[in-house]
């Protein structure tokens, strides 16, 4: 499906995601660990569909279960002692422990999977080649070389297996041997042809002062907009967090704060910050709507 | 913007006598389309290298190159590297980033634009070349005739006066590479820009150049318009006279006083009035002495079989059936995507069919031990043979197949000696392969295959990115081979290479071959995918194919 926070400019996506991704890293309070791993699980659904739901279920799912139960059978900490296995404790904050853990290991990995979509190699580039120059032009080299090179590896792989010299030839030592003279034949074939690329940008100017780098992206007032409403909520989480409105206290025994209506402000605020592309999202879908029901 | 003068240039590479360019003096007009031609190795890209001060080569010159009726020196790098704008041969190499927007972009960041300007520059290309479907795509995904096509337009977008492009269509199939020089002419008729362009392709930018050079061992033969060109090797009796287009080739071989045809269709016309009421001739000439080749024993069969790269990709062949007869030489033509090169990958059993039977010498292909396959049985000359080389010297590298069998040093060099004796590359066995030229480096590359003594040849694209003279060795050399009774696949975009040497033919299209016979009925038989000689002369004599039957012909029927 069409992603709206997608298209919005780099630097939008990447402040969010970083602050979403270390709020779930550092933030180990029940309620934030429940809303980040929820929005984000709806996220990536609505990132990457069918594949998102089988990946979740399948690997996120057992990934939880197998960290909750882990710690308790290795951490005896806690004063709730609910039974003994072989004279060792096993005690409910330490169960309640491992499912905060394994919460916020899984939910950074799912957001970690929502950035992988929405942050491609493009924005990144375009991102830290405002910051380094250089740094953009090398990427997005190393990007073109590295198909290039698997073609190649593919080619001369190939070449060689028809004169009986590929890896999939002979006993152990010839096909380390073949590697290796594959190996050898790429090198050489790279270096060889790097010649002409650096012909090609020379010939475009290259090594001349002043280089500039181009931008297909623009910030224009949505990405202004979004990016305040993005500043303003996680202006707000840190403030709760200042107050700490997210300490919890797991061991010896479970200790949070009472809930106050500032505490609820802070969850809203926390919960707003993680659904907000999903807002974005329905928020333009019934645009989308509205618009076509007009026409 | 963009004229040259060069001025009694003389230039040698360090370290050698010969002089690469000698005493060359060319002028080259605002707004003209010039074509330099010549073989391999006379000069064409060292003269073209010497017009762009980042590209010179290193070595000493004389002589003097004015640009604008300035010298060229006295261009800085910022004007020269926007004003003169360089595509080279491959596509591959050209590109430096990822991303195609990025490449458009590239020479425009380096002359340090804004974005406004260089977003606009860059739409006003993609919209010239008509290439804003791909604008976003990685590069991967692009052919070869798409890269060079975005080679071109990333120069383009620097607005330059000047064009020069080396050999650009040499590693593009046919369609591809008249499409590419199409381009070429629309720029210079639409933009105004003078174009350089040094092609052995010459059957499309004949017609289109204003005028033509022709080099030879660094010295320019004569530079005139292309008509004058053509008569005017031909009196000389030079060797580049049969890389000129066909109908020139043609004009020449027969005795007229009309006007020189440069294309197709006026050839047409012009054996219209030659033979002006004359009824077509179908008496073919004398037919090689083909032996029947149902008599043979076949080589290489391929029943139903059907092949797919993926589980759910679509099938790339269908159905093939394909019978090679021991002995012969088939050449395998057709579009790009119609299986191929997949059906040759077949043969040569680095693909395996997931529906039918492929038989080498009557046994299944899937039987066979790697060292039974690919010893005095199957060789492979793989499109790109750099993908071969190992060694420093020509020689090493062929010394080195031996390296696994028990022989002494005395009998590999006596062997390799041979084999450079069969294909000719004995004063190439010092050279370091990349040293070479496309059509030795091919050469050197068959001379490695042969030597595991291999029954069945199997040849992907041989004569791509090499000059007429270079095709007329190759072709010597499979023909010696084939006399030793070699059976000869080729996969071919070079119609006129297959109708002059090749037995067979059979045409790919869909995954599957849709007609096969001898060479010659074949293309006799096609009405567009067949010889320029044959679509021009078809009229009165049908089953001629090559351009010397055509003269024959023309000769014996007046």
């Amino acid at each position: 499906m069409k992603d709206t926070f997608s298209s919005f400019h780099p630097a939008v996506n990447f402040l969010y995601f970083l602050a979403v991704i270390l709020f779930s890293m550092f933030f180990l309070h029940p309620v934030f660990l429940g809303i980040s791993l929820v929005c984000g699980t709806a996220y990536s659904i609505r990132l990457n569909g069918r594949r998102a739901v089988r990946f979740n279920l399948l690997v996120m799912l057992p990934t939880l279960l197998l960290f909750a139960v882990m710690n308790p059978v290795f951490n005896h900490e806690g004063a709730t002692i609910l039974v003994y296995v072989n004279d060792n404790p096993i005690t409910a904050e330490s169960i309640v422990y491992g499912f905060a853990a394994a919460t916020m290991f899984v939910s950074v990995m799912i957001w970690f999977s929502c950035y992988n979509a929405v942050m491609t190699s493009d924005k990144f580039m375009d991102l830290f080649g405002r910051v380094i120059p250089a740094l953009s032009l090398v990427l997005s080299m190393v990007l073109r070389l590295v198909p290039r090179l698997k073609a190649q590896t593919r080619v001369i792989s190939n070449a060689q297996k028809c004169i009986g010299r590929d890896v999939s030839n002979g006993n152990v030592i010839q096909k380390a041997k073949n590697g290796m003279r594959i190996l050898s034949i790429l090198t050489t074939w790279a270096l060889e042809n790097a010649i002409e690329t650096a012909d090609s940008m020379k010939s475009r100017g290259y090594g001349l002062k002043g280089r500039t780098s181009f931008s297909n992206f623009r910030f224009d007032r949505r990405d202004a907009l979004g990016m305040t409403a993005l500043i303003a909520l996680i202006a707000l989480v840190l403030a709760g967090a200042a107050a700490g409105e997210n300490n919890i206290v797991y061991f010896p025994v479970l200790a949070a704060r009472p809930v106050t209506p500032f505490s609820l402000v802070v969850y809203g605020g926390y919960a707003g910050l993680c659904l907000l592309p999903l807002l974005f999202n329905l928020w333009e879908d019934a645009k989308w709507a509205r618009l076509q029901s007009k026409t | 913007m963009g004229s040259f003068a060069i001025e009694n240039l003389t230039f040698s590479y360090p370290g050698q006598d010969r002089k690469a360019l000698d005493r060359l003096t060319l002028t080259v007009e605002e707004g003209e389309f010039v074509a330099i031609c010549g073989r391999s190795g006379c000069g064409k890209s060292t003269l073209l290298r010497h017009l762009k001060t980042v590209l010179t080569p290193h070595g000493t010159r004389e002589g003097i190159i004015l640009y604008n009726g300035r010298p060229l020196e006295e261009a800085d790098q910022r004007t020269q590297a926007s004003e003169i704008g360089y595509v080279l041969q491959n596509p591959d190499n050209q590109i430096v980033t990822d991303k195609v927007w990025h490449e458009l972009a590239f020479g425009l960041e380096s002359l340090g634009l804004d974005s406004e300007t260089i977003r606009r520059r860059v739409a006003e290309m993609a919209s010239f070349f008509g290439i804003q479907d791909w604008f976003m795509r990685p590069v991967t995904e692009l052919s070869g005739g798409q890269k060079q096509l975005l080679n071109l337009a990333s120069v383009m977008a620097m607005q330059p006066g000047v064009l020069i492009l080396d050999e650009p269509t040499s590693q593009l199939d046919p369609i591809a590479a008249s499409e590419f020089l199409e381009t070429v002419k629309k720029i210079n008729r639409e933009l105004g820009t003078t174009i350089l362009v040094s092609e052995h392709r010459l059957d499309e930018i004949f017609p289109a150049a204003d005028r033509a050079a022709v080099l030879e061992k660094g010295r320019l033969l004569c530079c005139d318009r292309p008509a004058e060109v053509g008569r005017l090797l031909r009196e000389q009796g030079n060797g580049l006279f049969f890389a000129m287009p066909a109908p020139i080739q043609i004009y020449a071989g027969v005795d007229n006083s009309l006007p020189c045809p440069l294309t197709v269709r006026d050839g047409r016309k012009w054996l219209d009035t030659l033979f002006a009421g004359q009824a077509p001739v179908r008496s073919a000439p004398p037919a090689q002495a083909e032996r029947r080749r149902e008599d043979r024993v076949p080589a290489v069969e391929m029943a139903d079989v059907w092949f797919r790269y993926e589980k759910n990709a679509p099938d790339v062949i269908r159905g093939l059936n394909l019978t090679v007869r021991a002995g012969e030489w088939m050449a395998i033509v057709g579009g790009n995507g119609t299986g191929k090169t997949t059906a040759l990958n077949l043969m040569s059993r680095l693909s395996r069919p997931y529906r039918g039977r492929v038989k080498l010498n009557g046994k299944d292909l899937g039987k066979y031990a790697d060292a039974e396959l690919f010893r005095r049985n199957l060789g492979v000359l793989p499109q790109n043979p750099q993908a071969l080389f190992v060694k420093k010297t020509v020689e090493l590298d062929l010394m080195e197949m031996f390296s696994d069998r028990k022989m002494t040093a005395e009998e590999k060099r006596a062997k390799v000696r041979g084999m450079a004796a069969l294909t000719e590359i004995q004063e190439l066995l010092p050279m370091h392969p990349y040293d070479l030229s496309g059509g030795e480096q091919q050469r050197a590359a068959l001379a490695k295959v042969l030597l595991l003594e291999p029954r069945i040849l199997l040849l992907d694209e041989p004569t791509k990115g090499i000059d007429g003279y270079f095709k007329r060795t190759l072709a010597g050399i499979l023909k010696r081979l084939q006399a030793d009774g070699v059976t000869i696949v080729m996969v071919s975009h070079d119609l006129e290479f297959c109708a002059r040497y090749a037995d067979t033919c059979a045409m790919f299209f869909n995954g599957s071959v849709v007609t096969a016979g001898p060479a010659r009925a074949f293309f006799a038989g096609n009405s567009f995918y067949t010889t320029a000689a044959n679509r021009m002369a078809r009229r009165f004599f049908p089953d001629a194919v090559t351009n010397e039957e055509v003269i024959a012909l023309c000769n014996g029927n007046r």
